[in-house]
C-alpha cells in the first residue's frame, strides 16, 4: 500500500520533478558553455596569430618555411634554421628520453622493491617541478661545460670518424648546440612521460600480468609482448605530451643551444628553434616584417605540433588496427 | 611418490579403491603468510595425477591462496610467504632453487576472468608455446590446432585466428585461455572459479572441458559452486578458515562426510 502511494507521487509535473528538470537543463548548459568556451579560445588564437603573421607570409610567402636567410637587417625571413633545430633537438630529445622513461617505470612497476618505490617516484615528481630556468642556467653552467670536456670530444673522436653519420659529431666542442640542448630536454620530458607510463602500466589488471607470468614468462617478455601492447594508448598519450613539451620548451633551450639561424650539419653547432628565436628576438623586433617573421614562426610551431598529434592519433588507429581490436 | 606415502589420513579409503593413482603433488604442512596474517594452517593434502580435485569453502577460506602456491604465483608479491614442502614429482617447489619461469610452464593457471591478451586468437595459444620452444610454423600451426581442440574451440574460431583474443564471448575467451595453458603441455592444470564469470552454457562447457582434460593432467579447481565441484570432480578438500576441514573422494565428502562443519556447509547452513 504504502509502496503504491509514494510511487504515484513521482509525477512528471511534480515540484520534485521540475526542479530535477531545471537543474539538469543548466547543468548541461553549463557544460556545454565550457566545452565551446576551448573551441573559442583555440579559434581565437589561430585567428590572431594568422592575422599578426599576414605581413610576413605576404612578402616571403611559402619560401618563408624553405629559406634558411634570417637577417633582421636587410629584413630577410626564413623559417628552416628554427624548424630544423625544433625538430632535431625534440628527435634527441624523445630519442634518449623515452628509452629511459620506459625503462625506469618499468623498474618501477615491476622490479623495485616495495621499500624503494616511493622515494624512486617522488625523485621523478621533483623533476618535473624544476622550472625551466633552472635546467637552463644548470644547462649553460654546468652541463654544457661538462659535455665540452667529456661527451663531445669523446663523441668527435669515435663516432664522428664514422662515415656517414661522422658528420652529425664533427667540427669543435662548443659545449652550447643542439646536442646539449636536447640532452637537457631529454632530462625535462623524462619525469613526464615516467610519471604517465607508470600510472599507465598500473591501469593493467593483476589478472592479466598474473596469467602472463603464470605461462612462464619473464619480466622482459611480460612487459615486452602484455604490458606494452595493452597499454599503448596511454603510452602513445605520454610520449605525444612529452614530445609537445620538446617541442614547445622555450626558456632552458635558449640558454644552452646558442641561438644561430645558421644549419649546421653537426649536432655539436649552436642552432636556434622555433620558441627560442621567439623568445629571443621579440624584445628587439623592429619594423613590422621582423615581428610579423616572429609570429609567423610561432603558426608554424602551431602548425608542427598540430602535424605530430595528427600522426599520434593516425599511429593509434594503425596500431589498433594490427591488434584487430 | 607412490599412493603409500599419502599424507592425509582422511583419503586412505578413496586410495584403496583405485590403484594405479599416482600423487602428482604433495602438500606437507603447509603455512601460508600474507604479512602477519596467517592465511594457511597445516595444510597436509595430496593432488593426483589424472584426477580432478576440487576446493570448496566459504569466501577467504583460503582455497585460491592455496591454488596461489602450487605455481607460486604469489611471488610476484612482496610480504606473502609459504612455509613447508610442496612436493611436485617429489621435489620440492617452495625451493628457492626452484627456477619459477620453468615451474609455471610445468603447472598451468586459468583464473576467475577471461584474460586474453591484446594480441590474436592464434598468437595468444602459441605465446606461451613459444616462450619454450623454437618450433617451425607449421609444427606451430599443428600444436595451436591441437591445443584448440581440446578446448572444443578449434571449430568455433578457425577462420578467424588472425582476430583479437578480445573479439570472441566470454565464454570463448576463457576457453582460449585454457587452450593457452594447455598449449604449453603442462603436467597440472589449476583453474581458479574458472566459470565464476560466465554464464550457464558457457560453464558446462568448460565443466565437460574439464572432464575431457582428466586423462592427460593433474587438475586442481577452486570453485564456490558446490554442484559444480560435485559433477566434476573426484576429490574435494574442504577448507574454512585457512584450514583444511575435511579431504577425500567426492563422493564420500558430499554424502557421508565425517565432518560436521563439512555437512554444515554442503547443506547450505553457513558459507
Amino acid at each position: 500500500m504504502d509502496m503504491a502511494v509514494k510511487a504515484s507521487d513521482i509525477s512528471a509535473a511534480s515540484p520534485q520533478a521540475r526542479t530535477q528538470r531545471r537543474n539538469d537543463f543548466l547543468f548541461r548548459g553549463a557544460t556545454l558553455f565550457f566545452a565551446l568556451l576551448v573551441l573559442t579560445l583555440l579559434g581565437g588564437v589561430i585567428i590572431s596569430l594568422i592575422h599578426g603573421a599576414l605581413p610576413a607570409l605576404k612578402a616571403f610567402g611559402f619560401g618563408f618555411v624553405g629559406t634558411e636567410i634570417w637577417n633582421p637587417v636587410t629584413e630577410k625571413f626564413g623559417a628552416l634554421a628554427p624548424i630544423y633545430g625544433t625538430l632535431v633537438t625534440s628527435a634527441i630529445a624523445m630519442l634518449v628520453g623515452v628509452p629511459v622513461s620506459f625503462g625506469i617505470a618499468i623498474f618501477l612497476t615491476e622490479l623495485c622493491p616495495a621499500w624503494a618505490k616511493r622515494p624512486i617516484g617522488i625523485a621523478v615528481e621533483l623533476l618535473a617541478g624544476i622550472p625551466s630556468i633552472i635546467y637552463g642556467i644548470w644547462g649553460l653552467f654546468v652541463f654544457a661545460p661538462f659535455l665540452q670536456r667529456t661527451v663531445q670530444p669523446f663523441l668527435i673522436n669515435t663516432l664522428g670518424t664514422v662515415p656517414g653519420i661522422g658528420v652529425w659529431f664533427k667540427g669543435p666542442p662548443y659545449g652550447i648546440g643542439v646536442l646539449t640542448a636536447g640532452l637537457i630536454l631529454a632530462i625535462m620530458i623524462l619525469p613526464f612521460i615516467t610519471s604517465i607510463t607508470r600510472d599507465v602500466f598500473e591501469t593493467m589488471p593483476a589478472m592479466l600480468r598474473e596469467s602472463a607470468y603464470g605461462l612462464g614468462a619473464t619480466t622482459w617478455e611480460v612487459v615486452r609482448d602484455i604490458t606494452i601492447p595493452y597499454t599503448r594508448v596511454g603510452l602513445v598519450g605520454g610520449v605525444m605530451l612529452g614530445l609537445g613539451r620538446a617541442l614547445g620548451e622555450t626558456m632552458a633551450v635558449t640558454f644552452v643551444i646558442g641561438n644561430s639561424h645558421h644549419i649546421a650539419s653537426s649536432l655539436l653547432a649552436p642552432g636556434t628553434t622555433i620558441s627560442a628565436a621567439i623568445a629571443n628576438e621579440f624584445t628587439e623586433a623592429v619594423g613590422e616584417t621582423y615581428t610579423s617573421s616572429l609570429i609567423a614562426l610561432g603558426l608554424v610551431l602551431f602548425v608542427i605540433t598540430f602535424i605530430v598529434l595528427a600522426l599520434a592519433k593516425l599511429m593509434l588507429v594503425r596500431m589498433n588496427r594490427k591488434a584487430g581490436t | 611418490m607412490t599412493a603409500l606415502s599419502m599424507t592425509a589420513e582422511q583419503s586412505q579409503a578413496a586410495l584403496a579403491t583405485d590403484g594405479d593413482m599416482r600423487e602428482k603433488i604433495s602438500v606437507r604442512d603447509l603455512n601460508f603468510y600474507y604479512g602477519t596474517f596467517h592465511a594457511l594452517r597445516h595444510i597436509n593434502l595430496p593432488l593426483f595425477d589424472k584426477r580432478v580435485t576440487a576446493f570448496i569453502g566459504p569466501s577467504g577460506c583460503g582455497k585460491s591462496t592455496l591454488l596461489r602456491i602450487l605455481n607460486r604465483i604469489y611471488d610476484l608479491y612482496p610480504n606473502q610467504r609459504a612455509e613447508g614442502e610442496v612436493l611436485l614429482d617429489g621435489e620440492n617447489l617452495l625451493s628457492p632453487k626452484q627456477d619459477l619461469n620453468l615451474l609455471r610452464a610445468r603447472v598451468g593457471m586459468v583464473f576467475q576472468k577471461p584474460t586474453p591478451f591484446p594480441m590474436s586468437i592464434y598468437d595468444n595459444v602459441a605465446y606461451g608455446i613459444r616462450l619454450y620452444e623454437k618450433l617451425g610454423r607449421a609444427e606451430m600451426d599443428v600444436r595451436v590446432e591441437e591445443a584448440l581442440r581440446k578446448t572444443a574451440l578449434w571449430g568455433e574460431v578457425k577462420d578467424k585466428l588472425r582476430q583479437s583474443g578480445l573479439s570472441l564471448s566470454g565464454g570463448q575467451q576463457q576457453r582460449l585461455c585454457i587452450a593457452r595453458a594447455v598449449a604449453v603441455r603442462p603436467a597440472v592444470l589449476l583453474l581458479d572459479e574458472p566459470t565464476s564469470a560466465l554464464d550457464p552454457i558457457s560453464t558446462s562447457k568448460i565443466e565437460e572441458l574439464v572432464d575431457e582434460l582428466k586423462p592427460d593432467y593433474c587438475i586442481a579447481i577452486v570453485t564456490h559452486n558446490m554442484q559444480q565441484a560435485a559433477r566434476v570432480s573426484d576429490f574435494t578438500a574442504f577448507m574454512y578458515l585457512g584450514e583444511l576441514v575435511e579431504y577425500g573422494a567426492t563422493d564420500t565428502i558430499f554424502t557421508a562426510p565425517k565432518e560436521e562443519k563439512t555437512e554444515q556447509y554442503i547443506t547450505g547452513r553457513f558459507g
